[in-house]
């Protein structure tokens, strides 16, 4: 079922595929993300575990990146995250991630993700715009 | 291809939810004070540019440094505070993918943790983070 609002992100990356769907709403480069949290990505918890978390941190401020780079494959430098509450079983857990600064070969973008409107995660990243000195 | 071997002593982790999605993952025997965990790189595991996805390279950290935080100690439960990354080298298909963790300091309920992940002599990852046990 797709969330109200939102549709189906287009993935690439065997991982993500293997763990989606992923939802977006928006237009790029302004795209906000959601993901319903099922049995494939929680912990014996029934939380969301902190490695799906980051893959999907990973893929959604990846996307920006990709937004804001025409396409042209940017890499991931460097990726903090901090995890602020559980993420339950069940629920959607949506970002809007947002472009802190950009330089000729770099990105720094950060996002927070929420459930129900409490943010469960934040997450920073450094990207590298390949083929950019 | 012939597949790369894992390494001695290897044993499979039982699993549920998504570290069983995400595996099979193995356990190592402790070496020169590292706790290590491995995992083959399947096709499942890589990104569209033929790399490892960082997201799985970023899952093993916090797997195999949340299993180093509660090891010798009574904790039932660990819980990933704080963790940072640093993509050093990509992950190739079919390698071998190991963590090697460190314990920084252990405090009561916190503690902090470093690891390298490696693959075939490459540095491919270096993590710090916090944890909570319990």
């Amino acid at each position: 079922m797709i969330p109200p609002g939102y549709r189906q992100t287009k993935l690439s990356d065997p991982f993500e595929i293997s763990l989606g769907p992923i939802y977006e709403a928006g237009e790029r480069p302004n795209r906000a993300f959601a993901l319903l949290i099922d049995e494939r990505h929680v912990n014996r918890r029934k939380v969301m575990h902190g490695g799906m978390m980051m893959t999907y941190a990973d893929a959604t401020l990846g996307a920006l990146a990709a937004d804001l780079s025409q396409d042209v494959v940017s890499v991931t430098l460097n990726m903090q995250s901090q995890f602020l509450a559980p993420a339950p079983l069940g629920k959607l857990i949506e970002v809007m991630p947002e472009l802190t600064r950009r330089t000729r070969s770099m990105l720094f973008i950060r996002g927070d993700f929420t459930v129900e409107g409490e943010i469960v995660m934040t997450a920073s990243s450094v990207w590298k715009v390949l083929g950019q000195n | 291809m012939t597949a790369i071997a894992l390494p001695e002593g290897a044993e499979e982790i039982p699993f549920v939810g998504y570290n069983q999605y995400i595996g099979p993952l193995y356990h190592l025997p402790e070496q020169e004070g590292f706790q290590r965990f491995c995992f083959r790189a399947l096709d499942r595991h890589m990104n569209s540019v033929g790399a490892v996805h960082g997201g799985m390279l970023m899952s093993l950290a916090d797997i195999a440094m949340s299993r180093a935080a509660r090891a010798g100690t009574d904790a039932q439960n660990s819980s990933t505070v704080s963790l940072s990354c640093d993509f050093v080298s990509p992950g190739k298909l079919g390698e071998v993918v190991e963590a090697r963790v460190r314990v920084t300091r252990r405090a009561r309920t916190t503690v902090f943790l470093s690891a390298d992940i490696v693959s075939d002599g490459r540095v491919l990852l270096v993590a710090s983070g916090i944890w909570k046990i319990a």
